[in-house]
């Protein structure tokens, strides 16, 4: 009996190389990781439980159908903010582009309006009843249209490209562009010979970040009128056909695994290291009689991404302050989103660090997998999780079920990653040494864990608690669906009041998640 | 009584084919200072780390102050050895100043005296209130030490510690912090893969190879008494001959003729042997028994030092390292005359070499084992 | 760098402090609460409750949502009821609920003001306010000769990307189509269905949409309820609209007449405040309030009607009954559903 408890020892010792993790630490991170599983088990679990009928009439018409609206759109989005990000991000890193460096973070501004926010401005600059037609005349432009969807999906998806190409840009030698320029290579021929190949991993990285967006897009898609999956899967949930939901929802994550494993397979394929020690600073390239031209393409996307959005909401919001739209209404719809978004951030922070700390100081497969389940929620549409959890609380927690705890949960599981990054990031500069300094002076691993680990990564977390806050006050799709009657949230309030064209009760809301936005844009930035 | 005693303990890391440690064992006196030496990579830090409760053994047994603390049945965990350490990097808590980084184990009603006792030992009062970042190097080590001098530990161990110091720092750190711990009366493990290091400061020297021992002694008996190849060339220079021990066994006849040695390892005469010529004993002598050509001379400033080709008596060619002092004129191509002294000639070991543990009462195994 | 951090996310904390205590649901220890589902438009569901709150102090938590969600909704959470009172713009959904055994009767005060055609047997509904189908056009586009005379003309493909019309989950959309099937039968009900789907330039969220549309010249027409036209009438701008009641000539089938109105959940979690709520809006006042706020008619004939809103006497009305509507609510929603119409907007 003695000899297979010994060799079960043995194994889980040699599962973590010698270096098994407490109790305690184990339990609260796996039971981490399996929270974030629950969403998407419970919605394959139900989509296997509905019968062939069910998959054979959504396989047969709908997901065609949908398949085609959705790959498109997030092929044309992905491919127009590629090319404009890595456009504006050689402009600004690499030419004498005027105001280079404002252009740096002015153009990257764009991220802190949501889509779907963007989406009611151009509606109401160029919607049927909209600015343009007031100026012109007549219709310019369709906006609920394919194209009208793109648009507004590249001017607010373009500054993820803009942003990590521009730092991949920023990063290259330019022992490389001289050599290349000694060679006799032109400024065309060293942008593709020399920026774009090695800019390549990291315009992937963004790519993907563009296309997983695209696909987990509800409020801009659906407020242009626009079907995706993403759409379909809310319509199907708010008409209670969960089960025709779920199978939407599992061809969605089988398309989202596809977009995932390009990028794996990309990423593997190609890798630069930077071999000089000596690092210059780029020379920037005179642009010359193209100064003027590439300005203006620099101003117009300024002009649309941020500028027009922010002057329709600043305009509307001024309308509807000056006829009482700050009542007490829209402070108990703030205190809402300000109170569940904070429950979401503190949750998240909390959660991150033993995943995160386990998989610093413990790395083996189990902890890969506990990290990789616990970030799963990056990949997940909000719509799906939110699908997830109905089918989990309603069956074994029911008596939470319909209260507001639904929402802190749904998006701990979609923006934990976010705190898992930036606590991450903040426990690799500790290193493992201080663990072991802090042991060999007497403290229990519990005791490093307080007095050493948290005090270091706290920055780093409360940094990723201030992501996760912004992003779950942005939240729409799930929020929309879990929330339990008479709790409205900013996002909430501007889906109905712009459905119902009450722009100036719209605004003030859209202004001020903007607002609360900013600061841990200039983070992101800083760290870039 | 040994402060810390370590027997015959193997590791082999999951994975991995070859134990990363391999049948080590040691034993150092209380207020002694060892130190590890090795090339990277050879299992020297692992020692360390099994030893301060970082690693478990998979054989062996460890002793500190008489207790065991691993062996087969027995597992303190570090937090519980009172093993003090300072590792390359410091690994001093960025949120703690220097006052708090002391104080960090210390759980004594004296917190205070003892934090300015060791602040004052390591020549640091009147930083207490300084955070890391604003210290030098050489101050982050010394306050390093003192956190891990101040709870006043059965063993203090020190993993490169030199490593991140610039060459001047360097030397007058090594001798400052041995001041330290000869004045605090601990006994100290240090790891290192420089010889200078091992030389200048330890009582005792432990050569490591692929996680093996390859010597222990005294610095002076290792660097002058090489038990085998790799000791000679990594503690120090060294020519490796084959030979003969002499009928006499003071000698070794060698293709240079018969050398005169004064160590012979324990081996027989008429034994096949290996002979370590340091460059320092061979010695320009008009009258010199050796003849060769100078076919590389590169000048260091404190020497030259020269390869000479000679020819043996067998006819064939030998090319050895030599020191040639930097006052003497000599030019490449030249033929010179040379003797060999017998100080730093020395018989490497003929048998697989082992470190012997000095038995003391009051460990485990008995006398007879 | 560290510190700069740390200010900031320190005043990250400080902000969410200032905030926290005014979140999540802060139950009132001394007045009640009461849950309402509604499916009307919340702009004119909204002002009533807030109006309940303030009169009797206890607070009101209303979800607003689509029909189809809402009585889905309550379907669900059937064993463990989360809702007190439901308020619909259909009485068919209401009749559905009630033969589902998801309503509770009970005798009202007050409740003889309506009519016995428009309240449940038991009285676990009553309507308060009537709507009617109309066509809706905008008259700079359009002219009253060119218009669709029937509702089954919108299925010809002449009126391709011209007229609006709401989702298929709307509760009037259900109604609606309940009454097409009477008159047509399901084999004719769901090829005009998928006609219409394909023909709509628009499929919207809501009819408020829809009249702000035609109202703007978006598109020539839109299918709504009466009283958005009217609603549009009133607005300053954009109100150059006329409607039409389809299906009046001889032969045809009249156009289609609803009701909103409220109904009692059956194990309502707050039951008094639900009862003494459901008491309250029969007071002649608020009866009142119920159909001013979107301009209907109420069914009282007590109750004074706005005075643009036609009389249901004036113009010829389908003669399904409103509680017919409710035996074949799910069977018409899924129908609906077979059609296409009641998947998203577009």
């Amino acid at each position: 009996m003695i000899r297979p408890v010994s060799s079960l020892k043995r194994g889980w010792a040699v599962l973590w190389r010698d270096n098994p993790p407490g109790a305690a630490l184990l339990f609260s991170a796996g039971l981490t990781a399996l929270a974030c599983a629950v969403p998407a088990f419970y919605v394959l679990e139900r989509s296997l439980s509905a019968g062939r009928g069910r998959w054979q009439g959504l396989l047969d018409t709908r997901i065609p159908q949908l398949l085609g609206n959705t790959l498109t759109l997030a092929a044309a989005v992905t491919l127009i903010a590629s090319v404009l990000g890595v456009g504006l991000a050689w402009l600004v890193r690499k030419s004498d582009l005027p105001g280079r460096r404002a252009w740096q973070w002015l153009l990257a501004l764009p991220l802190v309006i949501p889509p779907y926010v963007g989406a009611v401005a151009y509606i109401i600059i160029l919607g049927p009843r909209g600015w343009a037609r007031e100026i012109f005349g007549e219709r310019v432009f369709d906006i609920f249209s394919f194209w009208g969807v793109v648009f507004v999906l590249t001017m607010f998806t373009y500054p993820y490209v803009f942003l990590i190409c521009g730092a991949a840009l920023k990063s290259i030698n330019r022992n490389f562009e001289d050599v290349a320029r000694s060679q006799g290579l032109g400024t065309a021929e060293i942008f593709w010979k020399v920026n774009l190949p090695f800019m390549r991993p990291a315009l992937g990285a963004a790519a993907i970040l563009v296309s997983l967006y695209v696909l987990s897009d509800f409020g801009a898609v659906a407020m242009l009128r626009y079907s995706t999956f993403t759409t379909a899967i809310y319509y199907r949930i708010d008409g209670y056909d969960n089960v025709s939901a779920a199978i939407l929802s599992v061809a969605l994550l089988a398309l989202t695994l596809i977009v995932l494993g390009i990028e794996v397979r990309a990423r593997g394929r190609r890798r630069y290291h930077q071999t000089s020690e000596v690092f210059l600073p780029p020379r920037p390239v005179k642009l010359g009689r193209w100064k003027l031209p590439a300005l203006a393409l620099v101003l117009a996307v300024f002009a649309c991404s941020l500028l027009a959005p922010a002057g329709v909401l600043v305009y509307w919001a001024s309308l509807g302050i000056a006829r009482g739209a700050l009542a007490g209404e829209f402070w108990r719809f703030s205190a809402n989103s300000v109170g569940v978004a904070a429950l979401a951030a503190l949750a998240a922070m909390l959660l991150a660090l033993p995943v995160v700390y386990l998989r610093s100081r413990h790395p083996s497969v189990v902890s890969g997998l506990i990290e990789k389940l616990s970030v799963s929620g990056y990949a997940l549409p909000g719509v799906v999780i939110a699908l997830g959890l109905i089918f989990f609380f309603s069956r074994y927690l029911p008596m939470l079920y319909g209260t507001f705890a639904l929402l802190p949960a749904a998006y701990v599981v979609r923006f934990l990653p976010q705190a898992i990054q930036t606590g991450g990031a903040s426990l690799n500069l500790v290193s493992p040494r201080m663990d072991e300094v802090a042991k060999s002076l007497g403290c229990s691993p519990g005791k490093v864990m307080f007095k050493v680990i948290v005090p270091l990564v706290t920055p780093g977390l409360l940094t990723g608690g201030a992501l996760v806050f912004v992003s779950s006050l942005k939240e729409l799709p799930a929020t929309l669906l879990l929330r339990p009657p008479g709790f409205d949230t900013l996002s909430v309030r501007i889906w109905v009041e712009a459905g119902e064209a009450l722009y100036h009760l719209a605004a003030p809301a859209a202004l001020l998640i903007i607002v609360l936005s900013i600061p841990p844009l200039k983070w992101l930035l800083a760290r870039r | 009584m040994n402060a810390i005693q370590v027997e015959n303990i193997t590791k082999t890391f999951p994975g991995k084919r070859s134990p990363a440690v391999k049948e080590i064992s040691l034993a150092l006196e209380k207020g002694k200072i060892l130190t590890i030496l090795g090339p990277s990579g050879c299992g020297k830090t692992t020692i360390l780390r099994l030893i301060a409760g970082f690693e478990k053994p998979d054989r062996g047994r460890i002793i500190l102050a008489g207790k065991a603390v691993a062996d087969d049945t027995v597992w303190v965990p570090p937090e519980k050895r009172g093993v003090g350490m300072v590792f390359q990097d410091y690994a001093l808590f960025p949120h703690l100043n220097v006052y708090h980084n002391i104080g960090f184990g210390y759980r004594g009603k004296d917190r205070k005296e003892r934090i300015a006792e060791v602040l004052e030992l390591v020549k640091l009062s009147g930083f207490e209130n300084r955070e890391p970042h604003e210290l030098s190097g050489g101050q982050r080590q010394r306050v390093a030490l003192a956190r891990a001098l101040a709870r006043r530990p059965v063993l203090v161990m020190l993993d490169e510690p030199f490593n991140s110091l610039d060459a001047e720092l360097r030397g007058r750190m090594r001798l400052e912090i041995a001041r330290i711990i000869k004045e605090s009366g601990t006994t100290a493990v240090f790891v290192s893969h420089d010889q200078k290091d091992a030389l200048a400061i330890s009582d005792q020297v432990m050569v490591i190879r692929d996680g093996l021992s390859q010597q222990c002694g005294s610095p002076q008996e290792v660097y002058r008494f090489p038990e085998n190849s790799f000791v000679a060339n990594f503690v120090g220079q060294s020519n490796i001959m084959s030979g003969v021990i002499g009928e006499d066994g003071r000698s070794v006849e060698t293709g240079l003729g018969v050398i005169p040695c004064e160590h012979l390892h324990d081996c027989r005469p008429g034994e096949k042997v290996e002979v370590s010529i340091r460059p320092d004993s061979l010695e320009l002598d008009e009258r010199g028994p050796l003849l060769g050509r100078i076919t590389c001379l590169v000048y260091t400033g404190e020497s030259y030092e020269a390869r000479v080709d000679f020819v043996g008596e067998g006819g064939d060619r030998m090319s050895l390292l030599a020191h040639v002092h930097p006052e003497r004129t000599v030019k490449l191509g030249d033929m010179v005359r040379m003797k060999l002294l017998p100080e730093f000639v020395a018989v490497l070991g003929c048998r697989p070499a082992t470190c012997q543990v000095p038995r003391s009462a009051g460990t485990g195994r008995g006398a007879a084992d | 760098m560290r510190i700069i951090d740390l200010t900031t996310a320190g005043l990250w904390v400080a902000v969410i402090g200032l905030f926290l205590p005014g979140c999540g649901p802060r139950p009132d220890p001394s007045a009640g609460e009461l849950v309402v589902y509604s499916t009307r438009g919340e702009r004119f569901v909204q002002p009533l409750l807030d109006k309940f709150e303030s009169e009797t102090g206890t607070r009101v938590r209303a979800l607003h949502a689509g029909g189809a969600t809402i009585v889905n909704r309550l379907k669900a959470e059937s064993r463990r009821p989360r809702a007190d009172v439901i308020i619909s713009n259909d009485v068919g959904a209401l009749e559905h609920l009630r033969l589902r055994g998801l309503l509770r009767g009970f005798e009202p005060e007050g409740i003889e003001s309506i009519e016995a055609r428009y309240r449940a047997l038991d009285n676990s509904w009553f309507a308060l306010s009537a709507r009617t189908r109309v066509l809706m056009f905008n008259r700079d586009l359009i002219g009253r000769e060119e218009m669709p005379r029937s509702v089954r003309e919108l299925a010809d493909p002449k009126w391709k990307g011209r007229f609006a019309i709401t989702r298929g989950g709307n509760s009037s959309m259900i109604a609606h189509v309940s009454a097409l099937r009477r008159e047509w039968g399901d084999e004719k009900t769901i090829d005009w269905l998928a006609a219409v789907n394909e023909n709509a330039g628009a499929i919207m969220r809501g009819h408020g949409e829809i009249r702000r549309a035609v109202g703007a010249g978006e598109f020539a027409f839109g299918l709504v309820n009466n009283y958005y036209f009217h609603q549009q009438l009133r607005e300053p701008r954009n109100n150059n609209v006329d409607a039409i009641y389809p299906d009046q000539e001889e032969g045809m089938m009249g156009a289609v007449v609803n009701a909103a109105g409220a109904g009692l959940i059956r194990g309502a979690p707050n039951e008094k405040d639900a009862e003494s709520f459901l008491e309250w809006i029969l007071l002649p006042e608020n009866q009142r309030e119920f159909s001013y706020a979107s301009l209907e008619v109420p069914v009282n004939p007590r109750i004074e009607a706005v005075g643009e809103a036609a009389h249901i006497s004036d113009y010829r009305v389908h003669d399904m009954p409103l509680s017919a509507l409710g035996g074949v609510w799910e069977d018409t929603r899924l129908l609906i559903e077979r059609s296409g119409l009641a998947l998203e907007l577009r």
